[in-house]
């Protein structure tokens, strides 16, 4: 550790032109590292997985299996409220949480976690993705080798982003949709000291996949002949997958509320999520586990059911996955919405096919290529991501145009119904979602402590207002607070404009007392106050000033002008490179 | 800037004991106590380049209607007007409180993850440690049951941890006006050698007009010779000081003393900003 802490402090010669010269190349270098070992960690999943689902393939036929994904889910959900002492959920909000607020500092058990949890709930046949944990997992990777080079806030938000991006290049063998997922839904930051890493990372990430189970696509690469009217028709898909997506995100908030107020053990409420998830999977199993197999047959077009049973399968496969993963079971969207997606652009595929029987469309395999970008784009809000994650599990960039157009309008539609995404509704709600560059972000790196102003004289109740008038000579101030002589306690304030009529009368300066004329009635803030909050309080009660009093007692004033010096001197460390 | 304690409270007859000692440091070094008084069983605290997720053992859950109204009758007890109570603002998780880390001190029990039938004498948990290595505050350790203090001593091993927990130890006994003790166990250096480094950190001044007695045990084991330390005094100390591997190899000081000596304990890490 020290060795590192010197290597970086450029105490060695030989490694000041590469450590210390430029943290471009720190930070490229422990990227790859972060991006290889993110990509181990996305391949130990997808390997639990397998195992799990091939260990468990021999009693899916019996009458009993429904009751599998709810021991899945039981046992996720005892895994991480009693071992691992974590919440449930898929992650990525507690991702953006930590990069948002406490730039990237993240706790090292999340690192291998949720791998565990999520193989139990999708093994057993739960309806959720392996996306999520292994994006969980390979940024807190990233922040705890950040950590361990004691690196600072700005380069740990690199390596998060950097393990993210690892892990899912890794888990899609998709390096450019791992980046593009990285800056746009995470990082959200466009900056050459970002991206560079993080593309390193991706490459890192996809390359260790690639080396351990060979360069394979997720889904076959296929032709496909679009013409103008297919892509015409794919106004109507982004709307079908913009409907499905709101459909989908409500859903998962309902079941997630439905399931807070009930009140039971958390595993036990895991247990009946997974047991209805097993009984839906009973009669339609395409909804169990995440679901790629049934991707690729319909990407394929062999899948052969009716467009009533792909409609009510779009249905159950939401159904499925509102109970997976709002009643207590791991793991994350992604792959649902892929599965969900697919099934949209089938089914949309086949109303219109029956809607105008002339028409000759691409094959349907296209549509649920299409609607897979649809959906991600309208779930997340981040269409460049459903665009390339797309073009690079298909291997192909043939349907490039109406996916941008799909992706687009999608993302649109859903940001009208729904300002933000499934990822971020909650930190949004509370105030917690503190992008770079923005205002709340600003504020939030500041505090009250950090703005008093402790030049104030305080002058006790008791004083009369002639001697009160020879200490406001000495002043340059127009606030003074009014302090008990015995107790310390805060009483109020005396402002100049308030009095000033008493000041013209050297009559009242030996009959008036500071008690009889100080305002009580005071807004104060307390030295935990957010700064946005004291803010919108100065704004509401048109004050450029205010006292800050802590335990009673008076600490300083704030105002708005010492505010806007130390916010512009944060803005300038927060933008600079 | 007035100065605050965190203190985690516990609705327990060991609690109660804890938050005495609390309270009293703080009555007698001016301190204003901050009390949180847990929801969860567990809870984050960000450091500046650490998080410690601190999971609680239930006892700190116990009677949650009356933690309030007996934490206030245990600080008024001492003289103290009514503290401040803690709420947290922002949640990693749903269940997953971040409590601040801009405190000036913070009070644990020696454990504050195991059950407290569990907790004897030479045993730090895990998470106190955590704590203790990455806080910018000392961390007061309090005895099982209170005893009010009515010295200063500081353990002085020469390292910078050492010298942190001086310079908190001066600024404790003026604060306080108790008399301060020095102990420092001779090993590789001499006495001359100490009084170098107090030289070089200009602190020699302060040592001659606020130091009642420096004891140096040039001879016999440390743990045997800690018996010297006055036995209602508050304890100053650094932790970590020398690195991992060789408190690894050696063994730690701190370790030594805390499972040595009964006292109340005040204990500086490594990120501890020491001011006069």
């Amino acid at each position: 550790m020290k060795f590192f802490q010197a290597l970086k402090a450029g105490r060695f010669p030989s490694w000041r032109l590469f450590f210390h010269f430029d943290d471009r190349l720190l930070l490229i270098s422990i990227g790859a590292l972060v991006g290889s070992c993110s990509g181990l960690a996305a391949l130990a999943l997808n390997r639990g997985l397998i195992t799990l689902f091939e260990l468990l393939s021999h009693y899916r036929h019996l009458w009993w299996a429904f009751v599998l994904p709810g021991i899945g889910a039981a046992l996720s959900s005892l895994f991480l409220e009693k071992i691992m002492k974590e919440g449930a959920g898929h992650g990525v909000p507690e991702v953006l949480y930590s990069v948002s607020r406490y730039g990237g500092l993240m706790r090292f058990r999340s690192s291998f976690s949720r791998l565990i949890s999520s193989c139990l709930t999708i093994g057993s046949g739960g309806s959720a993705g392996p996306e999520a944990p292994v994006v969980m997992s390979g940024a807190a990777i990233g922040s705890n080798i950040a950590q361990f080079f004691s690196l600072n806030d700005r380069q740990r938000v690199a390596l998060v982003g950097c393990g993210t991006a690892g892990a899912v290049a890794a888990i899609f063998n998709a390096p450019i949709a791992g980046l593009v997922f990285t800056i746009e839904v995470i990082i959200g930051e466009w900056t050459a000291l970002n991206i560079v890493p993080i593309a390193v990372a991706s490459v890192f990430g996809a390359q260790v996949c690639r080396l351990l189970q060979g360069n394979q696509i997720a889904f076959t690469h296929l032709k496909f002949n679009i013409d103008p009217v297919d892509t015409l028709a794919c106004i109507g898909l982004a709307v079908a997958t913009a409907v499905v997506s709101i459909l989908l995100t409500r859903a998962l908030r309902l079941s997630h509320q439905r399931a807070h107020h009930i009140k039971l053990p958390i595993w036990v409420k895991a247990a009946m999520g997974g047991c209805v998830v097993g009984g839906i999977g009973f009669f339609f199993p395409d909804v169990l586990g995440e679901g790629y197999h049934t991707i690729g047959s319909m990407v394929e077009g062999t899948f052969s059911n009716g467009l009533l049973f792909v409609a009510v399968l779009v249905f159950a496969k939401i159904i499925a996955t509102a109970f997976t993963l709002g009643w207590g079971g791991s793991g994350g969207i992604f792959a649902p919405c892929l599965v969900i997606g697919s099934f949209t652009g089938l089914m949309y595929h086949r109303f219109i096919d029956i809607l105008w029987p002339g028409v000759t469309w691409v094959n349907e395999g296209c549509f649920a290529l299409l609607g897979m970008a649809g959906l991600i784009s309208g779930i997340l809000q981040a269409p460049l991501t459903g665009m390339f994650l797309i073009v690079e599990i298909t291997g192909g960039y043939e349907v490039i145009l109406p996916l941008i157009l799909v992706s687009a309008i999608s993302t649109t539609l859903c940001h009208s119904f729904e300002p933000a995404s499934f990822y971020m509704k909650e930190l949004v709600e509370k105030g917690h979602f503190l992008r770079p560059r923005t205002d709340a972000r600003v504020l939030a790196d500041l505090s009250v402590e950090e703005l008093v102003e402790k030049d104030c004289i305080v002058v006790p109740k008791d004083m009369k207002l002639g001697d009160f008038v020879k200490i406001m000579q000495k002043s340059h101030r127009n606030f003074f607070p009014v302090e008990d002589e015995h107790t310390g306690e805060f009483l109020g304030l005396i402002h100049l404009d308030d009095i000033r009529e008493y000041l013209f009368d050297p009559f009242l300066y030996e009959t008036v007392f500071l008690e009889q004329i100080m305002d009580t009635q005071v807004e104060t803030v307390g030295l935990d106050d957010d700064l946005s909050v004291v803010l919108d309080r100065m704004d509401a009660a048109n004050l450029f000033s205010m006292p800050v009093v802590a335990s009673n007692r008076f600490v300083g004033m704030i105002s708005k002008a010492t505010l806007l010096d130390k916010y512009r001197n944060e803005l300038i460390v927060q933008t600079h490179h | 800037m007035e100065t605050r304690l965190l203190h985690i409270f516990r609705n327990t007859p060991l609690g109660r004991e804890v938050l005495l000692q609390s309270t009293y440091f703080c009555k007698t070094i001016g301190v204003q106590p901050m009390i949180y008084i847990p929801e969860f069983i567990k809870f984050l605290m960000y450091f500046e380049n650490d998080v410690a997720q601190i999971d609680l053992d239930s006892s700190y859950l116990t009677a949650p209607e009356t933690a309030r109204a007996h934490a206030i009758d245990i600080v008024r007890s001492q003289g103290l007007p009514e503290p401040e109570f803690m709420e947290p603002k922002n949640f990693t998780a749903s269940t997953l409180p971040d409590i601040p880390v801009n405190f000036d001190f913070m009070c644990c029990p020696r454990s504050i993850s195991d059950l407290s039938s569990k907790i004897g004498l030479g045993y730090l948990g895990p998470r106190v440690r955590r704590i203790v290595q990455s806080a910018r505050f000392p961390v007061l350790i309090a005895g099982s049951v209170f005893k009010p203090w009515t010295s200063v001593a500081v353990m002085f091993g020469g390292s910078a941890n050492a010298v942190k927990a001086l310079k908190l130890g001066l600024r404790i006994s003026r604060k306080s006006g108790l008399p301060l003790d020095i102990f420092t166990q001779l090993g590789k250096h001499t006495h001359d050698d100490y009084q170098k480094i107090i030289q070089q950190k200009h602190l020699a001044k302060d040592i001659d007009q606020q130091v009642r007695k420096w004891t140096v045990f040039d001879s016999g084991e440390f743990a045997e010779n800690l018996y010297d330390v006055p036995h209602d005094a508050l304890v100053i100390l650094g932790a970590y000081g020398h690195g991992i591997i060789k408190e690894m190899l050696f063994g730690s000081v701190m370790e030594k003393v805390q499972s040595t000596l009964p006292n109340n304990l005040l204990i500086v890490g490594p990120k501890y900003q020491a001011a006069m």
